[in-house]
């Protein structure tokens, strides 16, 4: 029965996914009618020109870009949030954002963004990197307590983003501007050459997490208790720690910081699916995140339209709404930890 | 059996456990008891290898625990902590199905038996009802049986327990306890655990160890140990031993020293 109710959830999810799909192809700047989007994609030669580019060389690859990116995020927080054993965890948590804020800022302040677009994603990830290096030996001496990480994560991101914030005072203000709105979350300009790199990252991270899902049960349980079981609880946690970090640096340095979805995707999947297994969790949230994202997507395109608004807008409304709407249904869950 | 060899602990520069030594033996039932903080679970957690002491050595059948791989030593001791965050909201099954993990390979993923084992655990324990309750939602008398049974699952020769009934009703310490003896007389489990109430530990334990100050101040049988002179010194009260009528192992009363006097 359980397995019937399951097989549901994802035969739900996969033709939302498949629907969202469409719906970011169709919509946009204009529409373009469900025929035409199936000829383009298929390579039918009785079609519009401009058409077929507008599919194939800006949709498509921004489609995919989000649904990988969605599916990314939404399974890196639940990651963070197992191994913080924290509900209120995301893949922010431990200042990787401040690290690629730091990274991005530099490029711009620099001028290497104007020698190389390329530069851009590459000063964010290795800004990522050191930044999650830095929390990594900062916690392993504690044996990854989660307070230590959480505190460790707190104090990497007030340094490097107040370094960051020094190097905005001190530079001219364009370029400022430009690194601001880059930070902020953006599909409209990532380098396309990047993509099937972060999306066999992102793809093949998610497959590994979605089969250490027991794994990850492991973490959420007392220190004490899974040693006694056997378990390597630092070996896990660092395994754990580092895949997570990868997915997130991956999507970082492609479209910005995207909030909210890494922490709302894990948790109304824990609401459906249950805390329990996290074998079916991590698909799940990957599922949802993957149609959750392009479907925002879309919509900022589309509400304002001409004007394009910045996607973490829109996921972050949709986001929070959706977060009140938990808590009312299900007050004191949250209390008692009935979440994690 | 278990070999505690002249086991010193210490935290933050402060010695925790002096010198401490005695044996388990096959089918002992052994109870630790002693003032809060005197070191009693300290040295459960030595003997479970979470604690690592910095002079002495724990021999399990003659072995050091040190010897013992993480996976190997899952397999003959499992323990149940004091305090236990049981608010996740994993279901019962699952839950003891946690017990299971030094069988599984390195993925986690349950072999059929591992369901045989725990659906048998559940059997024994009568808590079939229960499967598919989420922990969270389960009383206290509940839960604490969710526990031992994940324990169980782990099918170790030794359990250890840290006071398993410390905030049940005695009608629900009769249960966990009698799940504990009839574990030690028929299925040939060595049991060791802490206790505050004296009077359980007279009643099920055919073994105590009294703990002052980090050392050990009398090991042996209940009638023995359970003697007020010690008695009031360690725990600086007021009490009578009486014998129970019934069990002939002695019993404790306090007194408040103001009748005394």
């Amino acid at each position: 029965m359980i397995n019937r109710k399951l097989l549901f959830i994802y035969l739900l999810m996969f033709i939302l996914l498949v629907m969202t799909f469409l719906f970011s192809l169709m919509y946009g700047s204009n529409k373009i009618s469900f025929i035409e989007v199936s000829k383009a994609l298929f390579g039918s030669i009785d079609i519009d020109e401009n058409i077929a580019v507008i599919i194939k060389q800006i949709r498509l690859p921004r489609t995919i870009m989000t649904c990988i990116v969605g599916a990314g995020l939404a399974v890196s927080g639940c990651v963070f949030q197992a191994i913080l054993k924290n509900p209120l965890a995301d893949p922010f948590t431990l200042g990787i954002s401040s690290g690629a804020a730091l990274g991005v800022t530099i490029a711009f302040v620099l001028g290497l963004s104007s020698i190389r677009n390329f530069f851009i994603p590459f000063c964010a990830f290795i800004g990522m990197t050191i930044s999650v290096i830095i929390v990594y030996l900062l916690s392993v001496r504690r044996r990854f307590a989660s307070k230590t990480m959480i505190l460790s994560g707190v104090v990497v991101s007030y340094i490097f983003s107040s370094a960051a914030m020094l190097l905005f005072a001190l530079s001219p203000s364009s370029s400022v501007q430009t690194a601001f709105i880059w930070l902020l979350g953006d599909f409209s300009n990532f380098d396309e050459r990047l993509l099937p790199f972060t999306f066999v990252v992102i793809l093949v991270s998610i497959i590994i997490l979605s089969l250490f899902g027991n794994v990850i049960n492991t973490v959420c349980l007392s220190d004490e208790k899974s040693k006694t079981f056997g378990i390597d609880i630092e070996k896990n946690i660092t395994f754990l720690f580092f895949t997570a970090s990868i997915i997130t640096s991956a999507t970082v340095s492609v479209c910005g910081i995207i909030g909210f979805i890494g922490l709302i995707i894990p948790h109304a999947m824990r609401k459906i699916i249950g805390t329990n297994n996290n074998m079916l969790l991590i698909p799940a949230s990957a599922f949802s995140g993957a149609f959750f994202l392009p479907f925002c997507d879309t919509l900022s395109r589309v509400l304002f339209s001409p004007i394009l608004i910045p996607i973490g807008i829109i996921t972050n409304i949709i986001g929070g709404f959706f977060f009140v709407y938990l808590l009312l249904k299900s007050d004191g869950a949250i209390q008692n930890g009935a979440y994690r | 059996m278990v070999h505690i060899d002249n086991v010193s602990t210490c935290y933050l520069n402060k010695e925790i456990l002096k010198n401490i030594s005695f044996k388990v033996n096959e089918r002992d039932f052994l109870g630790i008891i002693g003032k809060n903080g005197v070191g009693k679970s300290t040295l459960l957690k030595v003997l479970c290898k979470l604690v690592k002491p910095y002079s002495g050595n724990v021999f399990i059948d003659c072995k050091n625990i040190n010897c013992f791989s993480k996976k190997e030593f899952a397999k003959m001791v499992s323990f149940l902590p004091q305090y236990l965050d049981t608010s996740l909201s994993f279901n019962v099954f699952e839950f003891i199905m946690f017990g299971r993990y030094p069988y599984m390979n390195a993925l986690k993923i349950p072999s059929s038996k591992d369901y045989i084992a725990v659906k048998k655990i559940m059997n024994f324990l009568q808590i079939t009802n229960l499967s598919q309750r989420k922990i969270n939602e389960l009383s206290g008398g509940e839960k604490q049986k969710i526990l031992i049974a994940q324990v169980l699952a782990q099918e170790t020769d030794i359990i250890v327990f840290d006071e398993p009934t410390s905030h049940l009703d005695i009608g629900g310490q009769n249960d966990i306890l009698e799940i504990l003896r009839d574990l030690n007389e028929n299925y040939n489990k060595i049991i060791i655990l802490t206790l505050h109430d004296l009077n359980v530990a007279s009643e099920f334990c055919n073994k105590l160890v009294l703990l002052e100050n980090g050392s050990i101040c009398k090991q042996g049988v209940p009638e023995e140990v359970l003697n007020h002179v010690d008695i009031e010194r360690v725990y600086n009260t007021k009490v009578i031993v009486e014998m129970n009528p019934i069990s002939n192992r002695p019993y404790i009363i306090q007194v408040s020293k103001n009748l005394i006097a």
